[in-house]
C-alpha cells in the first residue's frame, strides 16, 4: 500500500480526456468513417412549403456517372416495414404525393460520391401543384386551407389545467397586469449537422450504423422498427459527436432511408447533412405566442397567472406537442403563486419540426420573468425587489404540485444583490442618458428539474456496468451519448475517487450498442444520473474487488483494503495485488469458478434536487445603430456539488451564448408562403467572439440532498434564462423612449423600430 | 465534369500527390484522397471556419479553395501539429483551458489560433477576438477558447488542474 493520499478528483478543473482526440484531429466523426466501397447519399428535395407532387422524372439520373440507385418515395417505402397500428399523422419517408415542408426529401440519389449524387439530384425534375401553405398561427387557424395531413385538422387544443382557486386569487388582486408576448422560432445548429453511415453485411444479416446521436439505443430501435429487422440485428456505434443541443435525439428520415438502401445494395451508404440542409429542415424549435394575465397586490404579492398559449409544431412530428404540458408543470417556477390557470394549443404548419432544442420548455421562463418585470414597472418597485419579495421558500411547493426542497432560487438572487451594485448601476445609467447613452440592467431567475427533488417514485433508471480488464484498467458502461459534455472525463473523476485509482487508469465505455446499457443524453439528467450511477456502481465494483481479493488472499474481506490501485491485506503491503494481477487470476479461475468482477447497477436518482440560479445583464444599446453591447453578465448557478467546475463553467457560458444568440441574432425565418429565408450562415447568424462576453460565475452549492449523490444537470440552465435576462436589461435601457417589450427577438432593426427611429415594416 | 488532374503539394511538411477533379474543394481533398479528417467541413460556405487550414502560412476556407489551387504550396492541418506525439505548446494551453467541448470546429479554430501567434505571438484579448471572429463555435461561448489563447500566448491565466 502506498502512503500518498489518492488524489480527489471530484471538484477538480481536471483536464478532459477527450482533447487529445478533438486538439489533434484524430477523434472520428461520422464523416470521418471510410469503409471500402463506401456510398453516398444525397436527396432530391421540395422547393415550395405544400404541393401535390404531379410528377417525378428521373431523367436519366439511374444512368448518370457514379449512381448506384436512385429511390423514390415509392420505391423505397416497398422496403421499408409498416406498423398498421401506428397512431398519429400517416406519412411516407421521402414523399410521394405531397410535400409538406421546404427541404421535404422526395427522391435519394445513392452514388460513388458526394459530388456525383448531387450531379445526379440535379437532372431530377419534380412538378408540384402548390396548395395554400399554413405559414402563420392565422393561417393554420383558416378553415379555407386544407389540412396538412388527411383527415388531421391543423389546429389542437389540448386539455385546459387549473391549479388553485384562479378565480378567487384574481378577485382577490389589486391589478392584473396583461401582456401578449412572442417567442420566434429558431434552432440547434450544432457544427456537425445530422450524419449516418449504414454498414449493411449480407454475410451476418448485421446491420452497423455510425451515427452521430443522443442515444445509440433510440437509432436502434428506430431503425430496426422501420426495417422490420430484429433489434439484435442492428449495432450502433457512435465515437465523436459535433454538438446536437437536443437535435439529435430522434432519427431523421433520411437516416432510415439511407439504411434502407444500404441492406439493399449490400454496401455502406453515408449521409451527412449539409448546412443548408440543417438549416431548412433538420429542426427547428420555439415558435409560441402567448396571452398571459398576472395578478398581483399593489404591495408587490404575485398571486396568480392565466396563460393562454399557442405553438407551432411545424409539419412532420416533433417535440411540439408535448412542450406546453411541460411548461404548465413549471411556470410558476420558484415564486409563491396560488393560482394557475393554463391553456394551450398546438397547430401543424408547413415549417421544420419542432425539435427539443437545449431546454425545450424554455419559454415558460421567458414569459414568467418578463411578466415579472413588466408588473415591477407598473407598480413603481425594482424588479430584483419584487422578485425576493415573492421567492417561494425550501420548504414550499409549486402549486402545480412539485416541491422546491433545495431550490435556491432566493440564495441566487441574493448572491446578484451582493455582486452587482445596482445602486452605482443607476447612477451610472442616469449620467449615460444625460450623454445620450442608454444602459440597462436586466436579471431573469430560473429553476430546472435536472432532476428535481425526489417525489413519490424514483427519479429515473440509469444502469450502468463496470469491471476491471486484464490489464487493470477499470471500465464502466454507459449508455450516456456524449456530444461535448466532456463525460468520460467528469465519470471517470467520479469513478477515480470512488476507487482510488489514477484517472489514467479508467475509461469511461461510450456509444456501442452491444456493450453499452439503454440510456441517451439529454434533459441534463446526465450528472445525477448517470454522475450517481457511476458513483454507485464504482462503490459496487469496489466492494467486488475486495470479495474476489479475500478470496485469492484467503483472508477476511474485512481486512481488504483498496489503496493506490492496489488491494491487499491491511497492514500486510508486499501481498497487495495490483488491479491488472486481481483481474487476471479472476480470470484464470482462481478466485472460484464463475467469479466475476463485473457488476451492474442500475440507479433512481436517490434524493435529487433542483438546479437554478439568476442571471444578471448590464447592456448599452446604440440608439442611432440598434446595436445591443452586453456589457457584463454574471452569473449566479446552483447545480449542487460540482463534478468538475471548468467543464460546468463551459456548459453554462455555452447556453448563454446560445440565448444571447437567440435575442439579438437568430430566427428561423420564413415567409408568408412558408418559403424558409435562413438557409445559410449568412441569413442565419450564429454568435462569435464579438458578442459574447466575458461571463462571470459564480457557484451556489447550498442545499444537498442525498447522502452520496448531490450532483445536478447544468446543461441546459444557461440558455433557459438569458434570452430574459437580456431582453429585460434591453427594455431597461429603453425606459426613456417609453419602450414595452413583448418579444423575445431583437435583432438591431427591431430595435430601431422599438424607438421609433425607423417605421415597423 | 472534367478529367482529374495530377495535384503535388506539400501537407504537414510531406510531399503529397493525388489526382483529382478540379472541381474539388481542397477541404475534401485533403479529407478523402489525403486520408486527413481532421479538417472539418462546418458549413460548405465559408461563414463558420471549421476548415481552415494554413496554405503558404496564411489561414484560408478550404471548402472555399479548390485543391488544384492550392498546387505547389505549402498546406499546414491540424494533424500537424503535434510534435512527436506531444501536444505543441498551443494545443496543452487550449487543453488547460478546457477551451472546446465538442471538437467540432476545434480544428479551425486551433489552425486560426496558430496563425495569429505566428504572427502576433503576445496578442491582448481585443487582439484575440478580432483575429477569432470568423470561426463559430456553437458549444463553449468563446471565452474558454479565448483564456487558451491568453494562456498560449503567456499571459497568467488560472491553471487547471492536471
Amino acid at each position: 500500500m502506498t502512503d500518498v493520499m489518492p488524489q480527489r478528483y471530484t471538484g477538480a478543473r481536471t483536464r478532459r480526456v477527450e482533447d487529445s482526440r478533438i486538439l489533434t484531429g484524430t477523434g472520428e466523426y461520422v464523416d470521418d468513417v471510410k469503409l471500402p466501397g463506401l456510398l453516398h447519399a444525397a436527396f432530391v428535395r421540395s422547393p415550395v412549403a405544400h404541393a401535390t407532387i404531379t410528377r417525378v422524372d428521373l431523367n436519366g439520373a439511374r444512368e448518370a456517372p457514379g449512381v448506384v440507385a436512385v429511390y423514390t418515395g415509392e420505391e423505397l417505402e416497398a422496403r421499408l416495414h409498416h406498423d398498421e397500428e401506428a397512431k398519429g399523422p400517416q406519412f411516407t419517408t421521402l414523399a410521394t404525393t405531397k410535400v409538406r415542408v421546404v427541404g421535404d426529401p422526395i427522391v435519394m440519389v445513392i452514388a460513388e460520391s458526394r459530388y456525383l449524387a448531387e450531379d445526379a439530384c440535379d437532372l431530377i425534375e419534380v412538378d408540384y401543384d402548390e396548395l395554400p401553405p399554413v405559414a402563420t398561427f392565422d393561417d393554420a387557424r383558416n378553415p379555407e386551407i386544407p389540412p396538412i395531413f388527411e383527415g388531421r385538422s391543423n389546429v389542437r387544443e389540448l386539455p385546459r389545467a387549473t391549479f388553485g382557486d384562479v378565480e378567487g386569487v384574481f378577485a382577490r388582486a389589486d391589478r392584473v397586469v396583461r401582456a401578449h408576448l412572442d417567442v420566434h422560432r429558431h434552432q440547434n445548429v450544432p457544427m456537425e449537422g445530422q450524419a449516418m453511415l449504414a454498414d449493411y453485411d449480407a454475410a451476418s444479416g448485421r446491420l452497423t450504423l455510425h451515427a452521430s446521436t443522443q442515444g445509440v439505443h433510440a437509432v436502434r430501435n428506430t431503425i430496426s422498427g422501420a426495417l422490420g429487422l430484429d433489434r439484435s440485428r442492428v449495432h450502433v456505434v457512435a465515437k465523436e459527436i459535433g454538438g446536437s443541443f437536443g437535435l439529435k435525439f430522434g432519427t431523421s428520415r433520411e437516416q432510415i432511408a439511407i439504411a434502407a438502401a444500404s441492406v439493399d445494395l449490400g454496401r455502406p451508404v453515408k449521409w451527412v447533412e449539409d448546412r443548408t440542409e440543417n438549416l431548412t429542415v433538420s429542426g427547428q424549435a420555439r415558435e409560441e405566442s402567448f396571452d398571459l394575465e398576472l395578478a398581483v397586490t399593489d404591495e408587490g404579492d404575485v398571486l396568480g397567472l392565466k396563460v393562454d398559449m399557442i405553438l407551432d409544431q411545424g409539419a412532420y412530428p416533433g417535440m411540439g406537442a408535448m412542450v406546453p404540458s411541460i411548461m404548465q408543470g413549471v411556470i410558476v417556477g420558484p415564486y409563491r403563486m396560488q393560482a394557475l390557470d393554463f391553456a394551450s394549443t398546438v397547430v401543424t404548419s408547413n415549417k421544420a419540426a419542432y425539435v427539443a432544442y437545449r431546454g425545450p420548455w424554455a419559454s415558460e421562463t421567458f414569459l414568467r420573468e418578463r411578466m415579472l418585470d413588466l408588473a415591477a414597472a407598473e407598480l413603481g418597485v425594482d424588479p430584483l425587489e419584487l422578485r425576493l419579495r415573492n421567492v417561494a421558500g425550501q420548504s414550499d411547493t409549486m402549486i402545480t404540485g412539485r416541491s422546491l426542497r433545495s431550490c435556491t432560487a432566493r440564495e441566487s438572487l441574493e448572491k446578484i444583490r451582493e455582486v452587482v451594485d445596482v445602486a452605482d448601476f443607476r447612477r451610472r445609467q442616469e449620467a449615460a442618458r444625460a450623454e445620450g447613452r442608454y444602459l440597462g440592467i436586466g436579471i431573469a431567475t430560473f429553476i430546472e428539474g435536472a432532476p428535481g427533488p425526489r417525489g413519490d417514485g424514483p427519479l429515473g433508471r440509469e444502469r450502468m456496468t463496470a469491471t476491471v480488464d486484464t490489464d487493470g484498467t477499470v471500465l464502466v458502461f454507459t449508455g450516456q451519448m456524449p456530444h461535448g459534455q466532456g463525460h468520460q472525463t467528469t465519470f471517470a473523476q467520479v469513478a477515480a475517487d470512488q476507487l482510488g485509482v489514477p484517472i489514467e487508469q479508467v475509461r469511461i465505455v461510450v456509444g456501442d450498442s452491444d456493450r453499452v446499457p439503454n440510456s441517451a443524453t439529454g434533459g441534463s439528467r446526465a450528472a445525477t444520473m448517470a454522475g450517481g450511477a457511476t458513483l454507485h456502481v464504482t462503490r459496487k465494483l469496489k466492494d467486488r474487488i475486495r470479495e474476489l481479493a479475500a478470496e485469492l488472499l484467503e483472508a477476511n474481506v474485512d481486512d481488504i483494503e483498496v489503496e493506490g490501485g492496489r488491494v491487499g491485506v491491511r497492514g500486510t503491503p508486499v501481498s497487495a495485488l495490483s488491479f491488472a494481477e486481481l483481474a487476471t487470476a479472476v480470470e484464470e479461475g482462481r478466485a472460484g469458478e464463475g467469479a466475476s468482477l463485473e457488476v451492474d447497477l442500475t440507479y433512481d436518482g436517490g434524493e435529487g434536487g433542483w438546479s437554478g440560479g439568476t442571471h444578471c445583464a448590464e447592456v448599452e444599446v446604440d440608439a442611432d445603430t440598434g446595436l445591443v453591447h452586453i456589457r457584463r453578465y454574471v452569473v449566479a448557478e446552483d447545480c449542487g456539488e460540482l463534478i468538475n467546475p471548468a467543464i460546468v463553467e463551459g456548459q453554462i457560458r455555452g447556453g448563454v451564448a446560445q440565448g444571447i444568440g437567440a435575442v439579438l441574432l437568430e430566427k428561423s425565418a420564413y415567409d408568408e408562403h412558408g418559403q424558409f429565408l435562413a438557409a445559410s450562415f449568412m441569413d442565419y447568424l450564429l454568435p462569435t467572439t464579438t458578442e459574447v462576453p466575458t461571463i462571470e460565475i459564480h457557484h451556489l452549492e447550498t442545499t444537498p440532498l442525498d447522502a452520496d449523490v448531490n450532483f445536478r444537470g447544468v446543461g441546459e440552465g444557461g440558455m433557459i434564462v438569458a434570452p430574459p435576462t437580456l431582453v429585460n436589461a434591453i427594455e431597461d435601457a429603453l425606459a426613456p423612449f417609453g419602450v414595452k417589450i413583448y418579444e423575445q427577438h431583437l435583432p438591431p432593426k427591431r430595435i430601431l423600430e422599438l424607438i421609433g427611429a425607423i417605421d415597423p415594416e | 465534369m472534367t478529367d482529374p488532374v495530377q495535384i503535388d503539394l506539400v501537407v504537414n511538411g510531406q510531399p503529397r500527390s493525388a489526382a483529382a477533379e478540379p472541381r474539388r474543394l481542397l477541404a475534401d481533398f485533403l479529407r478523402d484522397d489525403l486520408g486527413l479528417t481532421g479538417t472539418h467541413v462546418g458549413c460548405e460556405h465559408g461563414v463558420c471556419g471549421a476548415c481552415t487550414v494554413l496554405v503558404d502560412g496564411e489561414p484560408v476556407r478550404s471548402c472555399l479553395m479548390f485543391a488544384v489551387q492550392a498546387r505547389g504550396a505549402e498546406v499546414r492541418t491540424i494533424e500537424g501539429l503535434a510534435e512527436g506525439g506531444r501536444l505543441n505548446p498551443v494545443q496543452e494551453a487550449l487543453w488547460n483551458s478546457h477551451s472546446f467541448q465538442c471538437g467540432f470546429c476545434t480544428p479551425g479554430f486551433v489552425m486560426q489560433i496558430t496563425a495569429l501567434l505566428e504572427e502576433n505571438p503576445t496578442p491582448g484579448e481585443a487582439e484575440i477576438r478580432e483575429a477569432l471572429s470568423g470561426n463559430i463555435c456553437r458549444c463553449t461561448g468563446y471565452q474558454s477558447i479565448v483564456e487558451g489563447v491568453l494562456r498560449a500566448a503567456g499571459h497568467d491565466v488560472p491553471t487547471a488542474a492536471h
